[in-house]
């Protein structure tokens, strides 16, 4: 049934067993099944699969990423789209010329940069923790994951809450309980300190996610490998690093594209922990003051002309991302 | 061969299960075709219905849906019922269908529908928003529309109707309005020896300072923040404007004498530790620190009532009106929401019927019932309104409107912006409010 | 050490890590369920006490009298269960399309898809509301099935795809030697082998749809359609928020998403998998 694939380095060690046993069995002259030619019905029946996902994408978001990507050479006018002046790429010039924009940008790679690898490491030790064969394990795993299903505007306004300046929780702590500090620190006033809710706020959500896609993925690692290395004398961390980690890799390197993605993607708790990029909108990240060109400015075309940039520059990230890590890792 | 169908077929029939099932849940969760469908069965000229096949030529009854959507909260959308009870009553053949949505999201879901052709009939803006729309031509000028405008415009408020006002046409009435009073903490007061709250901006500065004790974290005045209503009050009983009358220039307006002598006056606040800190962010809210005693006055407008009733029942508020000059001139900032009839409607007539009714005396009245302070200059004193209306309505007829310009929004950030630069001390208030006038001017071009 | 004290160290060290760790991480929601029994005079209190003095319902009957808040509820569930079931299929489809067949264009199409995940999806909002209305599909329940599916779509089928891939072929080529169609191996052989991966898809992609809102709340305009991260926002006004109702109605909003999550999370049980691939 298997093809030889097209590029033989994609696939993992235990492919390459596959396709000396399968070019075995070829070898022993098993005739062809009648038919069509193997190659044209396996792409008529590849389609097959493809065909209701594609088809939904393509009506509802290919077909709304040219519109909106026509709206960014305009002046958009909302009520008379004909009245809409062309602008060529002048939306997107004015983003990349703006010191705003600019600083949006910095804010966003700024917290993708601390919250991915923060998530991660976290994510993947609290996942191998919850792998354990502990009593109650199923009610860890609940608990961790209530963060990740409780809504954005909820815990954002919680978290922002929590970091007031005068007489807030954190404060309480740091100050009363801890005794780290001396005075309130008036997190929400500084264009700085504001992150840090906004980061805590970031990691606290996705840790309970990450751990559940690592949790998956280490089910598929069989124990009997485990058990060989323990057998073979490997510590806890060398079992870990020799035979978890790369097993887990694939994994792994989907969640850092995806944790990277959605980094550069946030918008909600920066949106309602600084109101739209307080003070002197230093605060804002890309998307956060797309929404505000788009939704309060009523300035589309502009709106659409950032997030295309935005998506631009995840794109680019993220096939850097793929490219380096792709090497013997399926995907 | 056969196992291939098998599992074809077994696909087949999830598929199948699952669309039958979904749409089996559309159809009892109601028809699918949207409200503003049912809307387009009449069109507004015809004077017959299109499903009705009456012999006899009577009164010809027109089916109209006119959609209402707002942001009230959930006490008054309750009492619109009643209104809308009213005005159908009185009109048969029209039903009105409101649609409430949280304020903050409210922008975004409208102009989505309006950019997809799906916007509703008319709906109750904040007076913000008016001219940004009607620049957009989204909306219907009413002064060109409603047969009765004249009358109903001099009905009401001056301040609020001006907020309708654009480019020469009125694009909406003013439904609700709203306004800032000074709050006093009588305890505060007279555990200081002050019977009286200051009834002149001299007195309101010396008072404030008398009332701080910053070690203790007390202040005599609290600020929810640096945006342009919170100062707005104070600005405009100093006589202090924005633009010329003609929304031309800001310059030796914005940063003309009376305008830099009210933002003086707050910045010293600020810097003789008489104007809580937590003007700049991250600070006790205006509300529950005047309520615990950290801020013995606080300007804010008639919804504190509520607020006060449901989270501090115990406390007392008072209000008095807005600190004046010498010579005893007052004013303040209006606030509040316009209806809208928005130029893409099929049910031109019923929505405007539907708009001439919210500024009747009996809606108005029925709105005042649950603290909606009425626009109709009529009933100020008016006996049957809540008592704390008197306050605000007389605030009213002083009460200026802020910049009614599609732009107002990049002007509030200008001046905002300078607050902050001066509150922070790297500008004194002539300077920053000289830059404010540079960065609108340029927005009124 | 001897082993088995060695296994019980490491055993109480994991309660441990955990626990504490725990306690953290739940003690914002420990915040928002305690706010939640407070009456509102109770909220704004400075100290913030954890534990209320007079915890009561009172928030929790509100909000479930609260007009029509079950039919959002009901909205909400019906719209989410269909994703889900339409997510997996699709994604399992797509998944396997690219994971185990080979074509022309199959490298750009899987690009393209992932394009489509780093769209920010506020960005689509208005041209999908005109693919909608164009569709006929505004102010319906499918109209927010159909758009939670293909929003979600890329991200499941990634990730399902490296599940698929990582089952070897030999089990598959077997199936292939008895002259199995490929529908049947995927129902018969991947699909019971990725049940962590469907899990895991059948997780988050309940979880979106059931906490979506940007959508849902231009999409459906008529009252009685509306799901419930739409009534939960109502609950905050212009002027001050109730936050114990908000909170009491976030807490009811949290418990089917538990209940799907813990459902699904036995499938995360280590063995499942390796049935096949000795030998």
């Amino acid at each position: 049934m298997t093809q030889t694939p097209a590029d033989p380095v994609l696939h993992s060690g235990r492919d390459r067993q596959a396709l000396t046993t399968s070019n075995r069995t070829e070898s022993l002259g098993r005739p062809e099944p009648p038919g069509p030619p193997r190659g044209r019905r396996r792409a008529g029946v590849a389609w097959l699969f493809l065909l209701p996902g594609v088809a939904l994408f393509a009506v509802f978001v290919l077909g709304p990423m040219i519109y909106s990507f026509r709206i960014s050479l305009y002046d958009w006018n909302l009520v008379t789209p004909d009245r809409s002046e062309w602008l060529g790429f002048a939306n997107y010039a004015r983003a990349l010329g703006d010191p705003t924009f600019q600083r949006a940008v910095v804010n966003t790679i700024a917290y993708t940069a601390v919250t991915v690898p923060a998530q991660m490491i976290l994510g993947t030790a609290l996942a191998v923790l919850l792998n354990k064969a502990i009593r109650g394990r199923a009610v860890y795993r609940v608990l961790y994951y209530l963060p990740v299903v409780t809504p954005w505007v909820i815990v954002a306004l919680l978290f922002k809450f929590l970091f007031v300046g005068q007489g807030g929780f954190v404060n309480h702590i740091l100050r009363n309980v801890l005794g780290v500090v001396d005075h309130d620190i008036l997190w929400l006033a500084d264009p700085l300190l504001i992150f840090a809710p906004i980061m805590a706020l970031g990691i606290w959500k996705g840790l309970g996610w990450t751990a559940v896609i690592v949790l998956a993925g280490l089910q598929i690692i069989p124990a009997e490998l485990e058990d060989a290395a323990k057998v073979d004398g490997a510590g806890p961390w060398q079992r870990f690093r020799f035979v978890t980690l790369p097993l887990l890799r694939p994994t792994l390197v989907f969640l850092f594209v995806v944790l990277v993605v959605g980094g550069l993607n946030a918008y909600v708790s920066n949106l309602l922990i600084t109101d739209g990029g307080q003070p002197f909108g230093q605060t804002h990240f890309v998307l956060t003051l797309m929404y505000q060109e788009t939704f309060t400015r009523l300035d589309f075309g502009y709106g659409a002309a950032i997030s295309y940039l935005l998506t631009a520059l995840v794109f680019m990230i993220s096939v850097v991302q793929l490219r380096l890590l792709r090497r013997r890792v399926d995907l | 061969m056969r196992q291939r169908n098998q599992t074809v077929w077994r696909l087949a029939a999830l598929a199948t299960a699952l669309v039958l099932t979904l749409g089996a849940c559309d159809s009892t969760a109601g028809d699918a075709t949207s409200t503003t469908g049912a809307v387009e069965v009449t069109t507004t000229t015809a004077t017959q219905p299109a499903d009705e096949t009456t012999t006899t030529e009577e009164t010809p009854v027109e089916e109209a849906t006119v959609t209402y959507w707002h942001t009230m909260s959930e006490p008054e959308a309750a009492q619109l019922d009643a209104v809308i009870a009213a005005f159908e009553g009185a009109n048969p053949g029209i039903t009105v269908e409101p649609t409430r949505y949280a304020y903050d999201d409210f922008k975004a879901a409208l102009t989505t529908s309006i950019a997809g052709g799906e916007g509703p009939d008319t709906a109750r803006l904040d007076i913000i928003w008016v001219p940004e729309f009607a620049e957009l031509g989204a909306l219907l000028p009413l002064d060109g529309e409603l047969a009765s405008f004249d009358e109903t415009a001099s009905s009401v408020f001056p301040g609020p109707l001006a907020t309708n006002l654009w480019d020469g046409s009125y694009y909406g009435l003013p439904q609700n309005t709203n306004t800032q009073v000074l709050l006093w903490n009588r305890d505060m007061f007279e555990a200081a020896g002050i019977t009286e709250p200051p009834a002149t901006l001299e007195e309101f500065a010396t008072t404030a300072c008398a009332l701080s004790d910053s070690d203790a974290g007390t202040y005599g005045y609290g600020m929810g923040g640096t945006y342009f209503w919170a100062p707005a009050p104070i600005f405009y009983s100093s006589g202090g404007a924005v633009v010329d009358e003609g929304i031309t220039t800001a310059t030796g307006y914005v940063n003309g004498p009376e305008s830099v002598a009210a933002f003086e006056l707050l910045t010293g606040l600020y810097n003789d530790g008489c104007l809580s800190p937590s003007i700049l962010g991250g600070g006790v809210g205006t509300a529950e620190g005047h309520a615990t005693g950290a801020y013995a006055t606080i300007i804010d407008g008639p919804w504190m009532v509520d607020i006060y009733r449901n989270d501090f029942p115990d406390f007392e508020v008072n209000f008095a009106p807005i600190p004046a000059e010498p010579d005893g001139t007052t004013s303040s900032v209006v606030g509040g929401e316009n209806v809208v009839v928005f130029a893409d409607t099929d049910q031109k007539d019923a929505a405007l019927a539907w708009t001439e009714f919210l500024l009747s005396e009996e809606s108005q009245r029925l709105l005042a019932e649950v603290g909606v302070v009425p626009t109709l200059s009529g009933l100020a004193g008016d006996p049957a309104l809540p008592e704390y209306f008197e306050v605000f309505m007389a605030q009213l007829e002083t009460a200026q409107a802020r910049v009614p310009h599609p732009r107002w929004g990049d002007m509030d950030t200008a001046i905002n912006e300078a607050f902050q630069r001066m509150l922070q001390g790297t500008q004194t208030p002539q300077e920053a409010l000289d830059q404010a006038a540079e960065e609108i001017n340029a927005l009124l071009q | 050490m001897s082993s088995r004290l060695r296994h019980r160290a490491d055993k109480t060290a994991t309660h441990l890590i955990l626990a504490v760790g725990a306690l953290v991480v739940i003690l914002p929601f420990l915040f928002m369920a305690s706010t939640s029994l407070k009456s509102r005079t109770q909220v704004l209190e400075y100290p913030p006490r954890l534990l209320p003095t007079a915890p009561n319902l009172d928030n929790y009957v509100e909000v479930i009298r609260a007009e029509q808040f079950g039919v959002y509820f009901v909205n909400s569930l019906i719209v989410a269960v269909a994703a889900t079931g339409l997510t997996l299929l699709v994604s399992t489809l797509l998944a396997y399309g690219f994971a185990r067949f080979e074509f022309r264009w199959k490298e750009p199409v899987f690009y393209g898809l992932l394009l489509g995940m780093m769209i920010p999806p506020v960005m689509l909002i208005i041209p999908q509301f005109l693919v909608a209305r164009n569709l006929g599909l505004l102010n319906s329940l499918l109209g927010l099935i159909v758009v939670y599916v293909t929003m979600n779509l890329a991200l499941q089928t990634f990730l399902l795809r490296g599940f698929f891939e990582d089952i070897p072929r030999e089990l598959e080529e077997a199936a292939v030697i008895d002259g199995a169609a490929p529908g049947t191996i995927l129902w018969r052989i991947i699909i019971p082998l990725s049940r962590p991966g469907l899990a895991v898809v059948a997780i988050f992609t309940f979880l979106y749809a059931w906490d979506e809102f940007p959508w849902a709340h231009v999409a459906i305009q008529e009252t009685s359609k509306r799901t419930l991260p739409i009534a939960i926002a109502l609950f905050h006004g212009q002027y001050s928020t109730q936050w114990g109702l908000v909170f009491a109605a976030s807490i009811i909003a949290l418990l089917p998403v538990v209940v799907v999550f813990v459902f699904f999370q036995r499938y995360f049980i280590r063995g499942v998998s390796t049935s096949g691939i000795k030998g």
